[in-house]
């Protein structure tokens, strides 16, 4: 079957960017009818997007390129070009769902905004964005789109520019960020003076590092590029230890946790990885290193998400935490784990952020100590957030069960050391997500706002819906007797991972943690305290995030600011000083000839003298020199 | 019929008239004088866009030039030996203009930033009459730099820019103007005279030439004609490099590492290289807004555009055996530059650092010494040129409502002028490299070239890039965002004009940022003699 569609992919950016275009034009005078414009493009993209998928799904397996020239500088040439893969294709499906939801809900959620029009701009700008880096078929065109993402991410976590926080977590998301982008950029760089014809294209990418034609580029520099590409997937994707941007970036609107900061940008970095991945693959060390910061980092986000009590920072860390168990399966070598919980968690995820933003709607406040008993008032978003909180926690048969058990099999199959930490980690996702869930649905409500809380309005709650039912049957895509997305995705049967020892494990923590998490906040069988009370260095060392926050502070953000002031003084006194002496010394040997010459017969004779002198001891000195 | 009219010409010398006519109009209120220097800058970036459609990239420096005999000044005449013949010389200035793929860019920036400046200088108060033909003269010099092809012809142009510039900072400047605009003199006045001995000593080897002899014995000549050192350059027969005992026009290495040191000494201080920037600190934070606009936009450039024309073309086996010190020197620009921008508190002085630091990446470029990273260093002047004008447009505009420059008295500006804010915010992600706008394809095309010979040393620059980020949104984070102070309630956003020259400059740094081929193409074969010399070179 020939492919029609895909030839057109680029449409789909294309709708937002109009949307984006016609916003930023004449946004003021749009306003509402500006957001359903918004709306309408993403709308568009998704029904585009999902043609084809199904048209790759039903047989179409060529992948599509076109493009242009971008830049010709004598004879290098670097292209502008999309290709359409089952892994794009799948891309383009899950970016434009959730954008399309997002959207919609926004429509409810900012509707009180007076600079609506403006937040639609850039959430368009955004999509158009995140699909262009999805479509691009070669690393320089990713590197664009992804540097734009973050910059989208950077504006919409900064939107409510007033607030000092927001601001300053704007500016943490931007520049930590970047911090992998430059990892990137020297990859991108080195991939191009180590390639044959400088070829940046994930094909020529494929081929080079393809172990068949080993040995192109050597196991130092490839490691080095892997590892250097991984800095800019791990700056992105919240990795240890470049997560820090990711929970601050919660002061953003609630909407844009969802879209950006949990569903789509944030697993920009896994799909960066997946993009690369014969990279990675031609390197053990990198693969390690993959597998070991993605197995810390899930395990170490995860413990902090139970200390903490702003929702929206719980469900932050949690993302760091799924990220990081996407990037160990794919440093255990399993694309189609990483992918498959990518395309889980966007749902599942995405559902519980929207499901917070509903709820602090409602109560006006974001601390789940002053929430509780939401449950009765607000009975769609306590039954979908619930939804999400089971497939997070991995309960079967809930989408987030199976992707997590495929790469808890593959890590068990690699190596059981990081299957262990990957369980231990699932255990306490479970337990800070009941938590979560209890405090805030159960109980007596304890804020102020909490007695006359109200449902949603249907704009908000239909994504949810959507999205809940999304969350339950996404994960039969892939289930340990029916592989076919990995077998979609990656073209070639995985070798099969299931484990009945991994299918039980991860039931029984899910479950465990679940239960105590029950135990604990709703049947009060264990004081809420008793570890506050028994280890408060413990509590307070999650409270606080093991003060990574301060430990950079004293790093890097010190002495880079000390620097700056030692070496304004080093400008001001000595550079410029020396220009100063240089001027005075001028005008002091003009003022000293000045007073030379003042008519006295006597200093002119005494000069005269003087310099004889000089001379004469000049001359004679020469000869015993 | 663009080849019949004397375009080049047109373009240096329009200017020099608007500025004659206004001196003729009277100046009681601003509009004839304002009038009229539109027009007059208008008019040349009209002719440059022309150009700019005609340019046929393979025709390289032939393309329009406009050649003739200016000044023929006989020097002596003498008779070598009893029966020798006489042998006259004589010293020739040449009026040669010409364009190619290095001065087009540039000459199109100029066109641009000055009628944006142009427009921008509505908010000088006084003397209006004085200030636009100053303006206008100045215009005269950019143009002649860019498209001077004579020694001595660049050097007239060249000093010619500082007059106009001394007294635009110190009558229209701020508190310090004075000082601002004597230091900026003398430095450049320095500068120029290290240049003038360069020329003189590649005016003296590769500049002489034997002419056809004549009844009255030989003919000898010294010019300063561009085209005539670069043929002497290439020519092993040139005078200037047969090293003979007694041939006082061998141009030896020594001569040549004199005449390269100066050279870089004397754009150093124009571009400006550390440790010779302290001059333009003064200048940013004391010159009008518009008057910086020119400064950071097109004068800085000269330097680069200095180092370019002569120091590589002319000598380099110097700058290839130099490449990893000017490498160095551009490292320590970025960031050096880079992390006093992240400590400044006046804004004005953040940008003037941040145009050190972007500098700097030039420098790595031309260190390439390979097409991309050469193209890279222009398309990085070009595009700092672009933005920098645009930062202080804005500057000004926001000068005019708040009464300040200094960051803890400025923040929340977003609210109350949306726009303007939207516009720093634009030319701020264009500064720290933002791909889709100008700033990132310089920057990474300057990386890239640099990165195939010096690894280590690019991805230390490369630092640059995220100190970038961090004094950018600093300081542009630190004027726009966060809560607003009352003062600032009922300020009235940009008028349309000064919002015209926002959306100008931020158009073009958009489409370069989006198809940067417009102008790479333009460079095409630019470097293509430099390239070929330094690969016989490399091969003999």
């Amino acid at each position: 079957m020939a492919t029609v569609f895909s030839p057109y992919a680029w449409l789909v950016p294309a709708f937002p960017f109009v949307a984006f275009a016609v916003l930023t034009a004449f946004g003021r005078s749009l306003s509402r009818t500006g957001a359903w414009l918004a709306t309408a493009g993403t709308f568009l993209s998704l029904v585009l997007s999902l043609v084809i998928a199904i048209e790759r799904m039903t047989g179409a397996a060529e992948d599509y390129r076109g493009g242009y020239e971008w830049l010709r500088i004598g004879d290098f040439s670097l292209p502008f070009g999309f290709e359409v893969t089952n892994l794009a294709a799948l891309m383009l499906v899950v970016v434009t769902l959730v954008a399309f939801l997002v959207n919609l809900y926004s429509l409810g959620y900012m509707k009180g905004d007076d600079r609506i029009s403006v937040f639609f701009a850039y959430v368009s700008l955004f999509t158009f964005s995140m699909l262009g880096l999805v479509l691009a078929d070669n690393l320089l065109l990713l590197y664009i789109f992804w540097e734009l993402v973050g910059v989208c991410s950077f504006l919409l976590v900064g939107f409510w520019y007033q607030k000092p926080e927001a601001k300053a977590a704007a500016k943490k998301a931007f520049i930590v960020t970047r911090i992998g982008d430059i990892g990137l950029l020297i990859a991108i760089l080195l991939l191009f003076w180590y390639m044959p014809d400088h070829a940046l294209d994930f094909v020529s990418l494929h081929n080079v590092f393809d172990p068949q034609n080993g040995g192109t580029i050597s196991l130092g520099i490839t490691t080095l590029i892997a590892l250097l590409i991984f800095l800019g997937a791990a700056g992105k994707s919240g990795q240890f230890p470049l997560h820090v941007w990711l929970p601050d970036a919660m002061e953003g609107p609630t909407p844009i946790s969802a879209l950006i900061h949990a569903a789509t940008m944030v697993a920009a970095g896994v799909f960066l990885v997946v993009r690369t991945f014969d990279v990675f693959e031609a390197s053990q060390a990198a693969m390690d290193t993959v597998a070991i910061i993605g197995a810390f980092t899930a395990i170490f986000a995860a413990t902090i998400g139970l200390a903490q009590n702003d929702i929206k920072r719980v469900l932050a860390y949690s993302t760091v935490s799924q990220l990081g168990y996407m990037m160990l399966a794919l440093g255990v070598g399993s694309v189609p784990g990483a992918m498959f919980h990518l395309f889980t968690h966007a749902f599942f995820k995405a559902l519980l952020f929207l499901g917070a933003g509903s709820v602090i709607h409602a109560v006006h406040t974001q601390d789940i100590r002053e929430m509780g008993g939401l449950g009765r008032r607000m009975k769609i978003t306590a039954w979908t957030f619930g939804i999400g909180a089971l497939s997070l926690s991995g309960i079967p048969p809930l989408a987030g069960f199976w992707s997590k058990d495929a790469i808890l099999a593959a890590a068990l199959a690699d190596r059981p050391w990081l299957f262990v930490v990957g369980a231990i980690a699932a255990f306490f996702t479970a337990l800070y997500m009941s938590r979560l869930f209890f405090l805030v649905f159960f109980g007596k409500p304890r804020g102020e706002h909490g007695a006359q809380a109200k449902e949603s309005p249907g704009v908000m709650t239909f994504p949810l819906l959507v999205l809940a039912a999304l969350a339950v049957v996404a994960g039969f895509a892939n289930t340990p007797w029916n592989g076919w997305l990995g077998q979609w995705l990656t073209g070639n049967a995985e070798a099969d991972h299931a484990s009945a020892l991994a299918i039980v494990v991860s039931v029984a923590v899910g479950l465990l943690g679940f239960y105590i998490g029950w135990l604990v906040y709703v049947k009060g069988a264990v004081r809420r305290d008793v570890l506050s009370s028994r280890l408060p260095g413990v509590v307070r060392l999650l409270e606080r995030k093991y003060y990574i926050d301060e430990l950079y502070a004293w790093l890097f953000v010190r002495p880079l600011r000390a620097l700056g002031d030692a070496l304004t003084a080093f400008d001001t006194h000595v550079v410029d000083g020396a220009v100063r002496l240089v001027g005075a010394a001028a005008n002091g040997i003009g003022k000293l000839n000045t007073r030379l010459q003042n008519g006295q017969l006597q200093t002119y004779g005494l000069a005269g003298l003087l310099a004889l002198v000089v001379l004469v001891v000049a001359i004679a000195g020469r000869r015993f020199w | 019929m663009l080849k019949d009219i004397p375009v080049l010409s047109l373009i240096a010398l329009i200017p020099l008239a608007g500025a004659v006519l206004l001196l003729f109009l009277p100046g009681r209120r601003s509009t004839w004088p304002r009038g009229v220097a539109l027009a007059f800058t208008a008019i040349p970036l009209i002719l440059s866009a022309w150009l700019f459609a005609g340019y046929e990239p393979i025709l390289g420096g032939k393309a329009f030039a406009e050649h003739f005999t200016w000044l023929s000044i006989p020097l002596n005449a003498e008779a070598w030996g009893p029966d020798a013949a006489v042998a006259s010389y004589r010293l020739v200035f040449d009026y040669r203009l010409g364009i190619d793929g290095i001065s087009l860019p540039l000459v199109l920036l100029t066109g641009v930033v000055s009628l944006m400046a142009a427009i921008a200088s509505v908010h000088i108060r006084k003397r209006w009459k004085t200030y636009y033909a100053l303006f206008l003269l100045l215009q005269t010099g950019m143009y002649g730099v860019f498209l001077a092809r004579d020694l001595t012809l660049f050097f007239i142009f060249f000093e010619l820019t500082l007059i106009p510039m001394f007294f635009l900072i110190g009558i229209w400047g701020y508190f310090g103007r004075e000082k601002a605009a004597n230091r900026f003199l003398l430095y450049n006045g320095l500068g120029s005279a290290f240049m003038l001995f360069a020329f003189l000593i590649l005016i003296a080897t590769l500049g002489f030439s034997a002419e056809a002899a004549t009844a009255g014995g030989n003919a000898f000549s010294f010019t300063g004609d561009y085209e005539v050192l670069l043929a002497h350059l290439s020519d092993p027969n040139a005078p200037a490099n047969i090293a003979q005992p007694g041939n006082a026009m061998y141009l030896s290495d020594s001569l040549k590492w004199t005449a390269f040191v100066l050279l870089l000494i004397a754009f150093g201080i124009k571009l400006p290289i550390f440790p010779f920037h302290t001059w333009m600190l003064k200048v940013h934070t004391e010159a009008p807004p518009s008057v910086v606009m020119i400064h950071s936009g097109i004068l800085l450039k000269m330097g680069v555009y200095g180092l370019i024309r002569f120091g590589a073309f002319l000598l380099p086996e110097q700058l290839d055996a130099w490449a990893p010190v000017l490498a160095t020197l551009g490292v320590i620009n970025i960031l050096y530059g880079a992390v006093l921008a992240c400590a400044q508190k006046e804004f004005k002085l953040v940008l003037a650092y941040s145009s050190i630091s972007h500098m700097g990446i030039v420098l790595l470029g031309i260190a390439s010494l390979n097409e991309i990273g050469l193209q890279g260093a222009i398309y990085q002047a070009v595009s700092h040129g672009l933005i920098s004008a645009l930062l202080f447009l804005v500057v000004g505009t926001l000068y005019e409502r708040t009464g300040t420059t200094k960051l803890d008295e400025l923040g929340g500006l977003a609210r109350s002028v949306p726009f303007t804010a939207g516009i720093l915010l634009t030319a701020g992600l264009a500064s720290l490299g933002l791909p889709g706008l100008s700033g990132f394809v310089g920057e990474f095309l300057a990386f890239l070239g640099l990165f195939g010979s010096m690894k280590a040393l690019t991805a230390v620059g490369a630092l640059g890039v995220l100190l970038a980020a961090v004094y950018v949104l600093r300081s542009v984070l630190g004027i726009t965002f966060g809560p607003m102070p009352e003062r600032f309630i009922g300020m009235k956003d940009a008028r349309f004009v000064e919002a015209l020259p926002m959306v100008a400059l931020a158009a073009v740094i958009l489409v370069l940022g989006v198809y940067p081929s417009l102008l790479t193409d333009l460079m095409q074969h630019g470097f293509d003699g430099l390239l070929k010399q330094l690969s016989t070179k490399a091969g003999g």
